[in-house]
């Protein structure tokens, strides 16, 4: 069963990328993304469900391997992707309308849509931390064509930045996969040394802890700077600014994730080997310090889409904060702030972009009275801006009271007031420009046509979804998020 | 009985180490896009020599595997890209510096110093039978860092991808010294990213040269805040 599982996430994406690359037409592209990556979902959703039945899978060469913690990522990330897909049809249908893309573009975009999938669930299957590097190393070089696909100046200088602050964020995580490994080989008496994370995690407490110590360092660096913590978020708000908008949707919910997700769990290692102090205290920092600076960014932006990238980089930092946390509940906190953010990111950046193609413009300030040019859009816009700071009745603001509860318990008073101040300054910043954005004057401007039927069934369903987590969270998704909360603690 | 014994691997390895950390001074000092390039193909040789002779001490076929891959990957198909990249574009084939040779190569003195005192707390839990890495690792980190260095300071696109390249030879250098390489299926990925890291960026510039009329990223400054 595991095998043909993995070989399912694994091989859709795979097999779906190569004929999206020798595909002829739109339709062909359309169905193939379509079909492949809703299937990929739902092979996630089946291995959610087995390892909620058997603990957990592994391919009998221990190559790769999912638990509790992958398998909500892989839930995360494979739906993220199903959700860019159908709403990619829409927004890239009217850049062909409207004669601003070829064909071959189009080719290339599904193509790489596909690629990229493939190494993020490549990341969260593997058991060997090389090939968990080379994942997220890959998942660069699949979005940089990605986030360059406009091919104006300003997004092959997004994309230039992207590549090389990436590539030399992961250089420094390799350093940190050799100290790991070396950490292993010095254990004395082992015959082979290991880079699975399973080995590695039973003889965690052999390993050297000053040599693991060094080592995390460079993953939190390598890895942070993937998942776009503070100070290595440069790279951010250009590249989500710039990349098409479900393209930047996709990166904020998908490959966020999948960053944090490789640095939960060396953490989770390290945490075992030399005790939870020294990854929480730099956790913290890191976290905290990505809620500090995204604050006067978010005050003042012009951008929507850069507002939204440093909202990412906020959230970010609040998944940082809680892991650094080290408690069950700040887990559990930190994994539905996964979730929700993803999804919230999702409909945000959709809808930023149905807004982009009705106003021609990202420039907040040229988007006024969206109630009335685009209704339907400027009301999920809305529930998406309440949601991302943090208002009842939405999902994020159960994960986000988790997580402060969580930290008021584990006795980290200061941080934990910090932090709520600078969510309250961020929802002042979103409100002033939500509101102008949606209910400005609309003077001079016709109604549009507000997305595709299926754009909007879309979208309506990540806001439900928002709604739903906020006020019940279905059993099964309870359990996994439990279980993947007791994979964190060790 | 090895081909190689104990000694003459040490001697050696710390000869081409040492000629590795001289090929980034060397790029430190160069001015012309075309040494850049030649000099990195230099260095990977040495790399992959140096990983030849491991190989063959200690019999690891992983590490011959790997010093084949350095040779065609780093030092002949990654160089003759980016040689191609310089001859189609047209633009001046001179570095331009944010700091110049003289303090860069003071900078990067120092550098070396500094890795020395990284590496002593690694080394000091080396397990015996390795006893090549006590200067090896120093030299792997201090060119790791070069590596970075060049990225930091030199301003042409095809600058930063040679820094790029060097910090991966550091990091490859650490590799085989504390540990004797990774496993070879890992080592393999990671040269594969490394080949279309080095792809996707040529193609980079290519367009960054197509639309801003130079390479020099000093002129991508449109995106701010």
């Amino acid at each position: 069963m595991s095998i043909v599982l993995f070989s399912l996430l694994l091989g859709i994406p795979f097999v779906s990328a190569i004929v999206c690359a020798l595909s002829p037409g739109r339709r062909v592209l359309e169905s193939v993304t379509a079909t492949g990556t809703g299937l990929t979902f739902l092979s996630a959703l089946v291995l959610a469900h087995e390892v909620l039945k058997h603990t957990f899978l592994s391919s009998p060469n221990a190559f790769f391997y999912a638990d509790a913690l992958s398998a909500l990522l892989a839930a995360i990330v494979t739906g993220s992707a199903f959700a860019t897909a159908l709403y990619s049809f829409g927004y890239l249908n009217a850049h062909v309308a409207a004669g601003t893309i070829s064909a071959g573009q189009l080719r290339l975009y599904y193509a790489l849509l596909n690629v990229f999938l493939f190494t993020m669930v490549l990341v969260l299957l593997s058991n060997n931390l090389g090939f968990l590097w080379i994942g997220t190393e890959a998942t660069t070089l699949a979005t940089a064509f990605l986030v360059a696909f406009y091919d104006t100046k300003r997004s092959l200088e997004a994309a230039w930045k992207y590549v090389i602050i990436c590539s030399v964020g992961i250089a420094l995580a390799l350093f940190g996969v050799i100290l790991t490994y070396f950490s292993s080989v010095t254990i004395a008496g082992s015959s082979s040394p290991s880079l699975l994370w399973t080995t590695l995690m039973i003889v965690a407490k052999k390993l050297d802890p000053a040599i693991l110590r060094l080592a995390y360092v460079f993953i939190l660096i390598g890895f942070g700077t993937k998942a776009g913590l503070a100070p290595m978020h440069t790279w951010k708000p250009d590249a989500y600014g710039e990349a098409p908008a479900p393209i930047s949707g996709l990166m904020a919910g998908g490959l966020v994730n999948v960053a944090l997700y490789s640095l939960m769990r060396f953490t989770v290692l390290v945490n075992k080997a030399v005790g939870h102090e020294f990854t929480s205290t730099l956790l913290i920092i890191f976290g905290l310090g990505s809620i500090i600076i995204a604050v006067p960014f978010i005050l003042l932006q012009q951008n929507i889409k850069r507002l939204l990238a440093y909202s990412s980089v906020e959230h970010v930092g609040i998944i940082a904060f809680a892991i650094g946390l080290a408690t069950p509940l700040a887990y559990l906190g930190a994994l539905l702030h996964m979730l929700n953010n993803a999804i919230v990111k999702l409909l945000l950046f959709f809808s930023a972009g149905n807004l982009r193609l009705a106003y021609h413009s990202k420039i907040m300030r040229r988007i006024e009275g969206a109630v009335h040019v685009v209704p339907f859009t400027a009301t999920v816009f809305l529930i998406g801006v309440f949601a991302v700071t943090g208002w009842p009745p939405f999902g994020l603001f159960v994960s986000e009271l988790t997580i402060v509860t969580a930290g008021f318990t584990a006795g980290h008073f200061l941080p934990t007031i910090v932090f709520l101040v600078s969510v309250a300054t961020v929802f002042v910043g979103f409100i002033y420009y939500a509101s102008k954005m949606a209910f400005g004057s609309s003077e001079g401007r016709e109604r549009q046509i507000d997305s595709t039927p299926m754009t909007r069934i879309l979208l309506a369903a990540l806001a439900l979804l928002l709604l739903c987590f906020g006020l019940l969270i279905p059993a099964p998704l309870m359990t996994l998020l439990r279980n993947a909360a007791t994979v964190m603690a060790g | 009985m090895p081909i190689i014994d104990q000694q003459t691997l040490v001697r050696s390895v710390d000869i081409l180490a040492t000629g590795i950390l001289v090929t980034a001074f060397l790029i430190i000092s160069s001015k012309s896009l075309t040494f850049y390039v030649r000099l990195f193909a230099f260095q990977s040789i040495l790399l992959g020599m140096l990983s030849l002779v491991i190989a063959v001490r200690y019999g690891e076929t992983h590490i011959l595997t790997a010093a084949v891959l350095t040779f065609v990957v780093k030092a002949f198909t990654i160089p003759l890209l980016l040689n191609k990249v310089i001859d189609r574009i047209r633009v001046r084939k001179e570095v331009d510096f944010s700091i110049n040779i003289t303090v860069s190569l003071i900078i990067c003195g120092a550098i070396v110093i500094l890795s020395n005192s990284v590496a002593q707390p690694i080394l000091q839990v080396q397990r015996a039978g390795s006893l090549f890495t006590t200067k090896v690792l120093p030299i792997s980190i201090a060119v790791m860092l070069i590596g970075l260095f060049v990225m930091i300071s030199r301003k042409k696109a095809v600058t930063q991808i040679i820094g790029l390249l060097t910090m991966e030879n550091g990091l490859f250098l650490s590799g085989l010294s504390i540990t004797h390489g990774m496993p070879l299926i890992v080592e393999v990925g990671i040269f594969f990213d490394i080949l279309v890291a080095a792809l996707i960026l040529g193609l980079f510039v290519f367009r960054i040269n197509k639309s801003f009329e130079t390479i020099d990223i000093a002129a991508m400054r449109s995106l701010r805040h």
